[in-house]
């Protein structure tokens, strides 16, 4: 298989890679839970959408728990909805240096791995994305969102080292999602995107960095996805060092594909929610060929959505979206 | 000395200085903050309703400006919020005895199933920063939550917030209980997935696509 950077970018065409898991979990008749709690029923709805969408790549489930959930936290399970961590587990300096690193063994990491095991040995036409949270992100589920925002101007010394723990982990899990085969890893990193650049550099890049380091290669991407960069923050994802960047609809992405080396692939960013899931089959195609018209000229652009599609996106506005990449495509260059 | 004191403490909660033992801002580590200072402005014969309009109400409308221009960010907000707070703990009396009115009453929660808080936690401070009083019903609110805060406090504004496409689709059922308790309810809704058409669609009054927009909205139906 082609490399996928290489891919892309030698690529005359725009390439479409929705991030999703989702409508392949409905389609099997299965529910959300099914899907985080049992590596085999996700790596089918992941074949299912595989075989069923003509994608660039797939892949596997955006839970940002299974992380949180390996170090001890406490977490949701709803049957139609991605699971969420119900309540803090570190509190002050002291909770945080008892923290331990976990191992892969913990909580659903394993049946995580054998989904993008699964997934990369038996889907061949397409690379596969593992996806795991990102440092900041999962330092936020531990530490509580709101007290973290705060704890970085109060007590930034137990952010750090709080922070340095989660890398470590996602710096092991990361090399694990790699053994399997896959592709890459799409780092989400939403929380990120609610601080100020540098901020998002001291506090995120730099521990997402610590991760490209480790594990990034020519068979390797990392994609840093933020759905929270608004535009405020672009040149902290730069820094990370991650040779893709994923953008969530918040973003005007012809600034962003202006700001980035044109050597990084920029992913992007229709609405997951207003487009995709409320949208008809005509408000979609629309959205995808504005968003078409307004990148064109930048070999380094995948036309994406904005963040992973939510449950229950009717399969005919994926369908309209892959349509009009195709015909964009058809039209651009025949 | 009462004009500088009112000054000062707007900056205080303006820049997020708490009290003297935080650090933050820099530029103010070692001096008092607004927990301080409050107190002191109390003690020299500041009145309440001053230090509620000319100082508190005042620098929080000025944190939601630069909110929303993109020249601070959620930590600052939370910061000055925190600052507005250990102000608001010494005007607790005076609310209770009467002696300082609020704009009104806001109820607010995140819709049931969801156990988001952040943007909850953020709209909240800032309504409680803009002049009035907060009822925090928390998360995964159920309906009976919501009608039962309604029926104590029937004048209230009410504001439901979500984060998931899954989560934002009980609003309506709460919206439609709360019509049937307390008609004239006022109810704004808000949260990431959300649009100004949903919130149409649902049969609330306002939408918040920002914390500003809430505050102007809740301004406005105040007025």
């Amino acid at each position: 298989m082609k490399l996928f950077l290489e891919q892309i970018l030698q690529s005359s065409k725009v390439l479409p890679l929705p991030i999703m898991t989702h409508p392949g979990i409905e389609a099997l008749g299965k529910s959300v839970r099914d899907a985080v709690t049992d590596g085999m029923t996700q790596y089918q709805a992941i074949k299912y959408l595989s075989d069923n969408f003509d994608t660039i790549a797939c892949t596997t489930i955006m839970d940002l728990t299974v992380e949180a959930e390996a170090f001890g936290a406490k977490i949701n399970f709803p049957e139609h909805e991605v699971p969420s961590v119900s309540e803090r587990l570190v509190v002050d300096l002291e909770s945080v240096e008892l923290l331990e690193v976990p191992s892969l063994e913990k909580g659903r990491i394993p049946q995580f791995l054998l989904a993008n095991k699964l997934s990369a040995e038996n889907i061949k036409n397409k690379p596969v994305f593992s996806g795991c949270i990102g440092p900041f992100s999962l330092a936020g589920r531990l530490y509580d969102m709101s007290e973290i925002m705060v704890a970085i101007y109060i007590e930034p010394e137990i952010v750090l080292q709080l922070l340095s723990k989660c890398t470590e982990f996602l710096v092991n899990y990361c090399k694990a999602l790699k053994a399997t085969g896959t592709a890459g890893v799409i780092i989400a990193e939403p929380a990120a995107g609610l601080l100020s650049d540098d901020d998002c550099l001291e506090y995120s890049s730099n521990f997402v960095k610590q991760i490209v380091d480790s594990v990034q290669d020519e068979t390797f991407t990392i994609i840093l996805h933020n759905c929270g960069n608004t535009g405020h923050c672009t040149n902290a994802m730069i820094a990370s060092g991650a040779k893709a960047l994923h953008f969530g609809n918040a973003i005007n992405m012809e600034d962003v594909l202006k700001q980035c080396p044109k050597d990084i692939v920029v992913m992007g960013n229709l609405n997951p929610v207003g487009v995709f899931k409320q949208g008809t089959r005509e408000s979609v195609r629309k959205a995808t060929r504005k968003l078409l018209d307004e990148t064109a000229g930048y070999p380094n652009f995948v036309i994406s959505s904005g963040c992973d599609l939510p449950p229950f996106v009717p399969e005919e506005n994926i369908n309209a979206f892959l349509e009009t990449v195709e015909e964009f495509n058809s039209k651009q260059y025949t | 000395m009462n004009q500088e004191l009112l000054e000062k403490l707007s900056e205080c909660v303006e820049f997020g200085k708490i009290n003297l033992a935080s650090p933050y801002p820099p530029q103010m580590k070692g001096l008092p903050g607004a927990d301080e200072i409050t107190k002191e402005a109390l003690e020299a014969g500041v009145t309440p309703t001053e230090i509620l309009n000319d100082a508190l109400i005042t620098a929080m409308n000025k944190v939601g400006q630069k909110f929303s221009e993109n020249k601070i960010f959620v930590p600052q907000m939370l910061l000055s919020a925190k600052a507005m707070s250990a102000s608001m703990m010494h005007l607790k009396p005076f609310f209770a005895n009467g002696s300082v009115k609020r704009k009104g009453t806001f109820i607010l929660g995140t819709v049931y199933g969801d156990l988001h808080d952040i943007g909850k936690n953020l709209f909240g401070m800032m309504v409680e920063g803009a002049g009035w009083e907060v009822i925090d019903l928390g998360i995964d609110v159920k309906i009976e939550k919501f009608v039962e805060a309604v029926q104590q406090n029937p004048n209230a504004v009410v504001g439901i917030s979500a984060l998931l496409t899954t989560t934002m689709v009980h609003m309506k059922p709460v919206i439609d209980a709360i019509r049937i308790a307390v008609p004239e309810t006022k109810i704004i809704v808000g949260g990431a997935p959300l649009s100004a058409e949903f919130a149409s669609s649902i049969g609330a009054d306002g939408y918040g696509k920002n914390p500003q927009e809430g505050i102007m909205w809740l301004d406005k139906i105040s007025a």
